[in-house]
């Protein structure tokens, strides 16, 4: 049984339709993304998961919990790290996470989190004193404090230096290896290429796609590009022939400035011919496929944060 | 420890971390040992005045500041994904002030008592029901200081605003006897200058004017239903 259900959640504010229909499952013990803009839904999806808001129509089954009816209950066994939270200026670490764990029945030793987090030397040190990345740390540390199978964390790495970054991300592996459940909304392409098992793509209120990062990166193959600037003019015929290469979807000009996409290795038939017709390029670049290719191909716009 | 006794704990060490609650403390007992001195023990009129400054200050201005900062920082919004309700906090910290305004109120009598001979009331009882119906009054307004500040800056604000008119009908920043009595008399319908009247009326040994009484209580209950109706939990 997934540990997660999600059916046909649909919300709206100020008659702005923000969830449109969005269904998927989490399954035990994945680390499962949540990636998209700003405005596209994913914060209200994963409240509503959480608790924190109503849908408008469609059903959400937490460990086979209604996040409302049963919140209370569910609560033991979620952890959820926000993405604007503080914490009064001057509660100490250690008590900060003492005061949590005593929310829940089984918590974890606080202690040894501390340990984890690498907290240990700032135990006594006031919220308002810590850093933003060893903040940061604390608020995720707070989330785990109650021992949850499930974790949700929002934009994980924000303020952090790159190599807080890893230290997070061997982290957050090691959680899924106590067999917790992560749920992970970030706008990170490298994070959730690096942690997540799946990703959902958000895109208007609706998820545009749902599948592995590798799944996700080959499967638009089709978009794939390159770019090259002719060194001299060309005849059209040329260009026609790149048009027919196999593989190739399109071919466009822009004044010297030509952009072939197409899939699988085109690229090397297209660079081939043109060495055959003795056509002289510069600046030939092929666009190294990643999540964000496939998010622009996957929701037809650019990823901006 | 259960979780409300935890929370009691660290919400009492914030407070005792927090510079206003000092300053909360020490202004009331300041103004008593200035103008202490030069007043004799059977004054019926200072006493009173201090002790309803205190508890202006923690009900309009610390408590107020307190809980909305809760709000503003998303603490009260990350606790209600744990098993704790919100609700759980603000109780909390209402306790707490509530503590440190009688410790305030206990501090001022001490002084009094033992520095400058001044006289204590004889009716304990009286001075309780005054005390409780003065602080519940402050308190509730405070609490729709909280309910609709958007930010603590914005309670802390608006909470001085407040005070100091308030403090003036209520003849704490110059005895009423100095007064117009046109002010004097609004004074009495705020719950502020109904409070000070009636513990003058205690140390006087005087039964307090049920009218007064019934200001505070109307304020107490009316202004918190419009508080719990307005609250904002986000």
């Amino acid at each position: 049984m997934p540990v997660i259900d999600v059916t046909e959640l649909t919300k709206r504010y100020d008659g702005r339709t923000v969830l449109d229909g969005v269904t998927f499952s989490v399954e035990e013990g994945e680390i499962f993304g949540i990636l998209g803009p700003n405005g596209t839904g994913k914060t209200t999806t994963v409240e509503i998961i959480e608790g924190l808001r109503t849908a408008d129509s469609g059903s959400v089954r937490v460990l086979g919990l209604d996040p409302i009816a049963d919140g209370r209950r569910l609560k033991e066994f979620i952890g959820v790290q926000l993405q604007h939270t503080d914490l009064p200026d001057n509660l100490k670490v250690w008590e900060a996470l003492d005061l949590y764990a005593s929310f829940y029945e089984r918590p974890r030793d606080w202690r040894e989190l501390l340990e984890e987090w690498g907290l240990s030397e700032l135990r006594n040190v006031r919220f308002a004193k810590l850093s933003g990345g060893q903040k940061q740390r604390l608020i995720i540390a707070l989330a785990l404090v109650g021992n949850p199978r499930v974790a949700f964390l929002d934009e994980l790495t924000t303020g952090l230096d790159p190599q807080a970054r890893r230290a997070t991300w061997e982290l957050i592996k090691q959680i899924r290896a106590t067999g917790v459940t992560v749920v992970l909304v970030s706008h990170f392409m490298d994070e959730v290429e690096e942690l997540c098992d799946r990703v959902a793509v958000f895109s208007h209120g609706r998820i545009a796609a749902l599948d592995t990062p590798t799944a996700l990166i080959d499967g638009v193959d089709a978009e794939h590009a390159m770019r090259f600037s002719l060194a001299a003019d060309v005849a059209d015929d040329v260009l026609e022939a790149v048009r027919g290469l196999p593989g190739v979807g399109s071919v466009q000009r822009s004044g010297a400035v030509v952009t072939v996409s197409g899939r699988s290795d085109f690229a090397t038939a297209v660079t081939s011919l043109l060495a055959r017709e003795h056509v002289l390029v510069t600046d030939l670049r092929i666009d190294k496929r990643t999540l964000d290719e496939a998010f622009v191909a996957l929701t037809g716009r650019e990823f901006d944060v | 420890m259960s979780a409300t006794a935890k929370l009691t704990l660290v919400e009492s060490k914030l407070l005792a971390r927090e510079p206003g609650s000092l300053f909360t403390v020490v202004i009331p007992l300041f103004i008593l040992i200035v103008f202490g001195s030069s007043i004799g023990p059977d004054d019926t009129t200072l006493l009173p005045m201090v002790i309803a400054i205190a508890i202006g200050l923690v009900g309009l201005y610390l408590m107020p500041t307190a809980l909305a900062t809760s709000r503003e920082k998303g603490i009260l919004r990350r606790l209600s994904t744990t098993p704790v309700r919100p609700a759980s906090l603000l109780v909390v910290q209402l306790i707490v002030q509530f503590v440190l305004a009688l410790a305030s109120c206990g501090a001022l009598l001490a002084v009094a008592g033992a520095a400058l001979g001044a006289r204590l009331p004889a009716n304990a009882l009286s001075f309780i029901a005054v005390f409780v119906l003065g602080t519940a009054s402050m308190f509730a307004i405070g609490l729709l200081i909280a309910a609709l500040a958007p930010s603590g800056r914005a309670a802390n604000g608006i909470g001085v605003l407040l005070y100091f008119p308030m403090a003036y009908l209520a003849g704490l920043m110059q005895p009423v006897s100095q007064m117009p009595a046109i002010l004097v008399r609004i004074g009495e319908f705020t719950p502020l200058g109904a409070f000070r009247q009636s513990l003058q009326d205690v140390w006087t040994g005087a039964a307090p004017d049920p009218l007064l009484l019934g200001v505070m209580a109307a304020y107490a209950v009316l202004v918190s239903l419009a508080a719990a109706r307005f609250f904002r939990w986000e």
